[in-house]
């Protein structure tokens, strides 16, 4: 592939994704029929073609989730919201902190942790899986296509795939494959406003709370709103990595006007969530620490603890997004958090070394020499125990 | 996606300007990474510094048989407030270093720099004490995979010195090429000196 052609088809799917369409002009809900595999020389071949490529890339990747567990949750899920499409799904549970899932035509569907660890109960998961079922069964990705048939861009986007998929893929070309149908899934308002009612439909068909879809888009627009950068904050919310129409006011009441206004918490439904997602929850909130919107992720954490279990593990990321945003206070507010996660029975050993260094700096030498003898106490094997024998040295020595 | 779109695009126009012969050798010997700090190279490489992106000024960058299959930082003293991998842009950061950071904060930030990087699942093991530019360090093991399922190894030594953080970072694929070069790299890793 030519350096010209990778420039012009970056900018080509740029230019999609940001073209404005007028609006679905009343469209039928049809949905696709199930178990379809379209011509490889129609344009919804090409769009399979694309999809494929997508998924094989993903496929190779160090970050797709393998506990049996978890994908067996997930699937069980999606399949109660996606019935008839169940079938053709094939799911992959993606360690990715952001917040993001997404059905492409050939029935690849991925699931980001970053949804999984947002999800405060299973019915706000099906409700995402289900506004995802419903792109899927809309076929809205062949929809976005039509609606820019009339320009270069799309034969351009399409042939460059088809170009693509005979040709064998390279890395450039399969990101390149990546950034067209990203583009193609960049949904307008019409497009999510479908999803989120039809979406809706399935979720409470399938007996799931009618309440969730409104709690879940609530919340993704209070942790946008709780960024460190004042341009997040400032900008619209969205629930996919792709530009998507934003989750807007309009679209939390609209669910809310459907019958879903009930959005008062269901304990027993967070308790019984958050057993599944449990054995990930300490690495989920690592990843999403490595974002470094630390604001977001504080946002994230306060939502976690509301249920009040494994507060040893969420008041240790606590303190670790506080030691490392170093904002003015912050330190003596890691302080404080992993002075709370050492008080539970679940707290990771790391706290330990983190509360030694953390009275350390803050000069509380006693604490200090405390916290970094338990911590040796209780990972003797740890790597980096000649460093924080070191670092007791220097609390004892002085 | 679109960052993936900017990344190809930025990564096709340094491969149009490594063609422009923006890649200069390092011969065998001694090489000044910067201002009062340089290490010897045991034999030829490439410096490809000009070539790579989100490069902050004072991170140097070589390698032998190309970015992909081989490279090596060399941080000519990272101040408070300076990165080993520059930001794309001020909402998606990139680690900082910052003054008073514990020991083992050096090694988080240089993992997960590395992560910035867009490598996964972004391992450290083995951390161990160094001499590293005439001062106390920690040298410590990094696995890592590409986005494409590559297997990536890789090894670093870290230390603070005259207020300034040290680093040398070498990241090569776990099959054949990490420890083809390991002895030059460790033979670097010792030479490194100040003044």
């Amino acid at each position: 592939m030519t350096l010209r052609r990778i420039l012009t088809a970056a900018a080509a799917a740029a230019l999609l994704a940001s073209t404005a369409q007028p609006a679905l002009a009343q469209a039928q809900p049809k949905l696709r029929e199930a178990q379809i595999r379209p011509a490889v020389s129609s344009v919804e071949g090409g769009l399979w073609d694309m999809s494929d490529q997508m998924e094989n890339h993903v496929k190779a990747s160090a970050e797709v989730n393998k506990d049996p567990q978890l994908n067996a949750f997930v699937k069980t899920v999606l399949c109660k919201v996606a019935t008839e499409y169940c079938g053709e799904m094939r799911l992959y549970v993606l360690d990715r902190p952001e917040l993001n899932a997404s059905a492409a035509p050939n029935g690849y569907v991925d699931v980001n942790s970053g949804l999984l660890l947002r999800a405060a109960t299973e019915d706000e998961l099906a409700f995402v899986l289900a506004h995802e079922v419903t792109h899927f069964a809309r076929s809205h990705t062949l929809e976005r296509y039509r609606q820019t048939k009339q320009t270069a861009t799309a034969g351009m986007i399409l042939g460059m795939g088809l170009g693509i998929a005979t040709g064998g893929g390279s890395l450039v070309s399969d990101l390149v494959y990546l950034g067209a149908i990203a583009s193609l899934m960049s949904y307008n308002r019409e497009q999510e406003g479908e999803a989120d009612t039809l979406g809706y439909g399935r979720a409470t068909k399938a007996g799931y709370a009618k309440g969730a879809g409104a709690a879940m888009w609530s919340d993704v627009i209070a942790e946008t709103r709780s960024s460190d950068f004042p341009k997040t904050r400032n900008s619209e919310a969205r629930a996919s990595i792709f530009r998507t129409h934003p989750i807007t006011a309009e679209r939390v009441a609209a669910l809310q006007a459907m019958g879903g206004g009930d959005t008062a918490r269901d304990v027993a439904a967070e308790k019984k969530y958050r057993a599944v997602i449990r054995p990930h929850l300490a690495a989920w909130l690592k990843d999403d620490l490595r974002r470094r919107d630390y604001g977001q992720s504080l946002y994230v954490i306060d939502r976690l603890s509301k249920l009040g279990e494994d507060m040893g593990v969420l008041e240790f990321y606590r303190g670790e997004a506080y030691r490392q945003r170093r904002s003015e206070g912050d330190g003596a507010k890691a302080l404080e958090a992993y002075k709370r996660a050492v008080a539970s029975a679940d707290v990771p050993v790391a706290a330990w070394r983190e509360l030694g260094e953390a009275a350390r700096k803050a000069g509380d030498k006693a604490a200090a020499r405390q916290a970094f003898q338990t911590y040796l106490d209780r990972a003797p094997q740890a790597q980096d125990r000649w460093i924080v024998e070191s670092s007791l040295k220097t609390v004892q020595e002085s | 996606m679109k960052a993936m779109l900017r990344s190809v695009v930025i990564g096709a126009l340094a491969l149009a300007l490594a063609a422009c012969a923006t890649v200069t050798s390092a011969p065998q010997g001694t090489f000044a990474v910067g201002q009062g700090y340089q290490v010897n190279l045991g034999r030829e490489w490439s410096d490809i510094s000009n070539i790579m992106t989100g490069r902050p000024k004072n991170v140097r960058l070589l390698s032998i048989d190309g970015p992909l299959l081989n490279r090596l930082y060399l941080t000519d003293g990272l101040a408070p407030g300076q990165f080993l991998v520059k930001p794309a842009k001020r909402e998606r950061p990139t680690p900082t270093y910052r003054a008073n950071m514990a020991a083992t904060e050096l090694v988080e930030f240089v993992a997960d720099s590395v992560a910035a990087l867009d490598y996964q699942r972004v391992e450290t093991s083995n951390l161990r004490p160094t001499k590293f530019v005439g001062a106390d360090g920690v040298r410590f093991d990094i696995s890592a995979q590409t986005a494409e399922g590559l297997d990536m190894a890789g090894t670093a030594s870290v230390a603070e010195a005259g207020g300034k953080l040290y680093v040398i970072l070498y990241l090569a694929p776990k099959e054949h090429y990490f420890a083809a070069t390991l002895p030059e790299v460790e033979q670097v890793m010792a030479s490194a000196r100040r003044g």
